[in-house]
């Protein structure tokens, strides 16, 4: 009977692809168990979950790890600095990433103690398009924030031109171009700009995204990149790794102590040195004083607890951090991001001792010291 | 709607034996559990997400549909769900301007069309239904956005741009994401459910009606006009509300293409953001310490509410088509063709 | 292409004559219309999508940033197998239950509602369902699991499965119902080996239209089941799948994953449509079949 055939092979089907779900399932399940008996530790699997600036080096290490631990398949999903605080402390994830420090009730919200630990810096970077105008323009704080706010509104205004005797500007309308998403992007830039503007400070502020006096929203760094390209007489602001390969003119900027300063891997590294530990909820690295700092720059950190519940997540965890703090800081400049200076990352490791399982610090493997 | 068809189990059937009797018992028993579930599954859904966004409704009343600021920051925060239904409502309506006309057209040319035309080409319609949201949204992203950047917009702006108040919407920046371009995509995205209701409460226009008119001496045209659409006008209505109602709920192509950003304004060529697009792009990112996950299944349930009272009432203007054409034999038509777009 | 009625036309002025082909082609515009669409999605997909397929996009899962073409997404494709089949084995028995309730037994104002409220859930939006699913599942389970993603779709594609096997048992002739109880066979032997083996086509057929739903769904599983970079087979830990994959891809910096977002909507809408197309034959054979 023909009936009878299809209802036949639904069931075989379905048997199949249940016994197919319970062998797969039981075999990742194995994964887990073994590991901590074998010669050298291969990690395990585990799960993250946070800021999206840093995704890009965080998918590298993630995949390069793989070679030192090949059991270590760390999944990172980019859903936001906030979404990585809110899963960390709700426990749906191994380990969180910010871009931000903790907030004081944000750390006061979590089941437990932890730590947070810098991994690479970033600058946000003003870029503008005005043809016949050389790359290298050089500006001051208060002169970016007056041009954000309107009140520098011609190429050829006096704040710019008292800044680059020599260069000749065009008598050009500026157009503002500024995200229009919610981004860390943003936040490090309003945040700079409301250090060096009180008037800033005052009518617009620091956050993912503030009401922009004057200017055209883009989408993303991508939409803003797009947005002044498209654009004569445009400025805008795009994060460091965006603005090398957009070819735009990429503005110095003026530090506190007067000196100009063009954004680079190496400027920006430098303005890590300035990073105290532990890491307090109004740490930042804008303005940093060390020698040679890009003053807009940033940093971003891993969130983990100190008491880990598994033995083998927590090594892993471990290694993956020494790693990344060591080897994995030579991939950072490949992919455009500014490594942490050496005096920090040292810093950094001592913060990683405070990571036990069942109140024992856990050591990072022979394997990753190698 | 279902008396007439209902299976009659007891006419001259003898008396089944009374092991099978429990047997019976127990499986129409399970299977009315089963079917109760979906009033459960309903009810637990409206509960769930009511409780979810209760603090903010209680902080916030009435005033949560009419605020213009959405701020998480903890401290100053404000939560308004205004920028938000605006954006839903102008891409919605934008979406079903566009779709009805075309959708009606070629519900009407499906009815007048015979022989080897017709079934491929409401094939073709019914596949248009088929592409899932995100690919709708992959392609309005990379292809029809730089598309109307570019061209489109730009050329309004000069045109309709002109013209006092009208104007207005199409004014302003045609670079970047807009609500034009998600008004456009759900457009596209609602035709074919429009088009397969119609079609079915078109189709179900008594034949006498329209032999009539013909042997009057009208067109086809007027046979349409006079005889058609005046019978299929409430169907149409119906078809028009569940069109609506998807372009409501509509999450990720819109997504991709509004540039969700919160704000009220007068043009179509500004971001803009949906009560879907806002839940997809801040959910994960909302923390509960603070009232921001909370704001957001308040937003969850104004789109529950409005897209289910849209469905219900969808339901009522077809059935008020197919009472009006009762013993035609419409019958479960147009619930097996919304069930094909669906 | 429209036909006369097969009979004499009776004279029109020049005037009507005029506003009635406007009338036609105003129709076979607003087709186009509805056409073009179709194909230019078609074609963009199709040609955009081929340069992403390789032998590493179905057997690796991705590679880092520095070579993202030495990388692939087999990790979305496993996942979203795992999701959609463990969300068909939830929702087939559920749907097809409901079904047999409200074609067989469902009478008076009960079934009415219950007829109602399935279709006023065929238009949950479904970023609600993922919604709901995360604050009842996720939340509870303390973590994101391909079983919330299943579950979220279950919401999505129980009402579907229910409202057309209904559809479908309604068209199995009475007499073949009659005929078996007067052979003395209790009603649930009747349903079971007459009424649903008879609908057999039309209920796969509603079946995989549901299952072509799920394919496609990102928002609920953007919520449910967060995505993953390494193949997962574990039900209770995050899982990607290739709608999230494609979405995620598609907003990426990294350039060449924009083509791999078109890859990944080549195969989905292949799939999605192999889907539709293979249940509409099914369906039509079925109509002729009982008629």
């Amino acid at each position: 009977m023909r009936k009878r055939d299809w209802r036949l092979g639904a069931l075989v089907i379905f048997v199949a692809l249940a016994a197919l779900a319970a062998a797969c399932s039981s075999k990742s399940g194995s994964n887990n168990g073994g590991g901590s008996n074998a010669p050298a530790f291969q990690g395990t699997s585990m799960n993250g979950a946070g800021a999206t600036f840093p995704d890009p080096i965080y998918e590298q290490w993630f995949q390069d790890f793989q070679t030192v631990e090949s059991n270590a398949k760390i999944n990172y999903q980019a859903i936001g600095s906030g979404g990585g605080v809110t899963q960390f402390s709700a426990r749906t994830v191994d380990f969180g990433a910010s871009d931000a420090p903790l907030q004081s009730d944000e750390t006061s919200a979590l089941p437990g103690g932890a730590v947070e630990i810098p991994t690479v810096l970033g600058g946000v970077v003003v870029t503008y398009k005005v043809s016949g105008l050389e790359t290298g323009l050089k500006l001051d704080g208060r002169t970016v924030a007056d041009m954000f706010l309107g009140k520098v509104n011609k190429w050829n205004d006096q704040e710019i031109a008292s800044q680059n005797p020599g260069v000749k500007l065009p008598d050009e309308q500026i157009a503002v171009v500024h995200r229009s998403d919610e981004s860390g992007t943003t936040f490090v830039f309003t945040s700079w700009l409301s250090s060096q503007s009180p008037e800033w400070q005052q009518k617009v502020g620091a956050d993912k995204a503030v009401q922009w006096p004057v200017g055209t929203g883009g989408d993303g760094n991508d939409g803003v990149a797009a947005g002044i390209t498209q654009t004569e007489g445009a400025v805008g602001y795009l994060s460091y790794d965006f603005a090398v390969s957009s070819h735009l003119g990429i503005a110095q900027i003026k530090r506190n102590d007067g000196t100009y300063v063009t954004p680079s891997v190496d400027s920006i590294s430098a303005a890590g040195g300035i990073l105290k530990f532990p890491i307090s909820p109004d740490t930042n690295i804008l303005n940093s004083s060390a020698a040679g700092a890009y003053p807009i720059s940033s940093t971003t950190y891993l969130l983990i607890y100190t008491d880990q519940k598994d033995k083998d997540k927590g090594q892993t965890l471990v290694d993956f951090v020494y790693w990344a703090l060591t080897k994995g800081q030579d991939t950072a400049s490949k992919l455009n991001y500014a490594p942490l200076p050496g005096t920090i990352r040292a810093q950094a490791l001592t913060q990683l001792s405070q990571v036990g399982y069942q109140g024992k610090t856990i050591e990072p493997s022979p394997g990753v010291k190698a | 709607m279902s008396a007439d068809r209902d299976p009659s189990w007891h006419a001259g059937v003898p008396p089944p034996r009374r092991h099978s009797r429990l047997a019976d018992r127990l499986f129409s028993g399970w299977s009315a559990v089963i079917g109760f579930g979906l009033i459960l599954l309903l009810l637990a859904l409206l509960l769930e997400l009511t409780a979810g966004g209760w603090r903010t409704f209680s902080r916030f009343g009435f005033g949560f549909l009419i605020g213009r600021n959405w701020n998480p920051v903890r401290g100053r925060e404000s939560f308004g769900a205004l920028p938000f239904v605006f954006g839903t409502l102008v891409t919605s309506a934008l979406a079903v301007l566009l779709a009805v006309p075309v959708a009606v057209g070629l519900a009407l040319l499906l009815n007048e069309v015979r022989g080897a035309i017709r079934n491929p080409l409401a094939s073709f319609v019914d596949l248009l239904a088929a592409i899932p949201s995100v690919v709708y949204g992959l392609w309005g992203l990379f292809v029809l956005k730089p598309m109307f950047d570019r061209h489109l917009e730009p050329f309004l702006t000069s045109t309709i741009g002109k013209v006092p108040i009208v104007g207005a919407l199409f004014q302003g920046n045609p670079n970047g994401p807009d609500l034009f371009t998600a008004g456009v995509i759900l457009a596209i995205m609602i035709v074919p459910i429009v088009t397969a209701v119609s079609r079915e409460v078109i189709a179900v226009v008594p034949r006498d009606l329209r032999e009539a008119a013909l042997a009057v001496g009208a067109t086809r045209y007027e046979t349409i006009r006079m005889a058609v659409l005046p019978y299929a006008r409430s169907g149409i209505v119906g078809a028009t509300m569940l069109g609506l109602g998807r372009a409501l709920g509509e999450t990720i192509a819109v997504s991709m293409v509004v540039g969700n950003r919160p704000q009220v304004g007068t043009s179509l060529f500004q971001a803009g953001a949906t009560i879907p697009s806002w839940i997809a792009s801040s959910f994960r990112e909302a923390t509960s310490v603070g009232l921001h996950r909370s704001a957001l299944l308040a937003l969850a349930v104004v789109l529950v509410g409005v897209a289910l009272l849209l469905a219900f009432l969808s339901r009522l203007f077809v059935s008020r088509t197919e009472r009006l054409v009762a013993g035609q034999g419409a019958g479960g038509a147009v619930e097996t063709e919304m069930l094909k777009v669906t | 292409m429209i036909v006369a009625e097969g009979r004499a036309r009776p004279w029109v002025s020049g005037a009507r004559k005029w506003q009635d082909r406007g009338f036609t082609i105003f129709m076979w515009a607003c087709a186009t219309v509805a056409m073009v669409p179709l194909v230019l999605i078609t074609l963009y997909v199709a040609t955009r999508g081929y340069h992403a397929l390789s032998i590493n996009f179905f057997t690796k899962e991705p590679a880092g940033p520095l070579d993202p073409t030495a990388g692939g997404i087999l990790q979305s494709f496993i996942g979203s197998a795992l999701i959609v089949g463990m969300a068909t084995m939830f929702s087939v028995p559920l749907g097809v239950f409901a079904a047999v309730y409200l074609s067989e037994y469902g009478r008076g104002w009960f079934a009415s509602a219950m007829r109602l409220i399935a279709e006023v859930l065929l238009s949950t939006p479904s970023i609600v369902a993922g919604a709901f699913i995360w604050s009842v599942v996720v939340v509870a389970m303390g973590s994101f699991s391909a079983v919330a993603g299943a579950l979220s779709l279950t919401v999505l594609m129980w009402p579907v499965i229910a409202r057309a096997t209904e559809e479908v048992l309604r068209l199995v002739p009475q007499d073949l119902r009659e005929g078996a109880l007067a052979l003395g066979l209790p009603r649930w032997k009747v349903i079971l080996r007459v009424v649903v083996p008879t609908a057999g086509a039309g209920t796969i057929t509603s079946i995989m239209l549901a299952v072509a739903r799920g394919l496609g769904e990102t928002a609920p599983i953007l919520l449910t089941a967060l995505g993953n970079d390494f193949i997962n087979t574990n039900p209770l830990q995050p899982t990607d799948a290739v709608p999230l994959r494609i979405y995620d891809y598609a907003r990426t910096s990294v350039e060449p994953l924009h083509v791999f977002a078109w890859g990944g909507a080549l195969i989905l809408l292949a799939a999605v449509l192999v889907l539709s197309i293979a249940a509409r034959v099914l369906s039509t054979r079925q109509q002729k079949r009982i008629a």
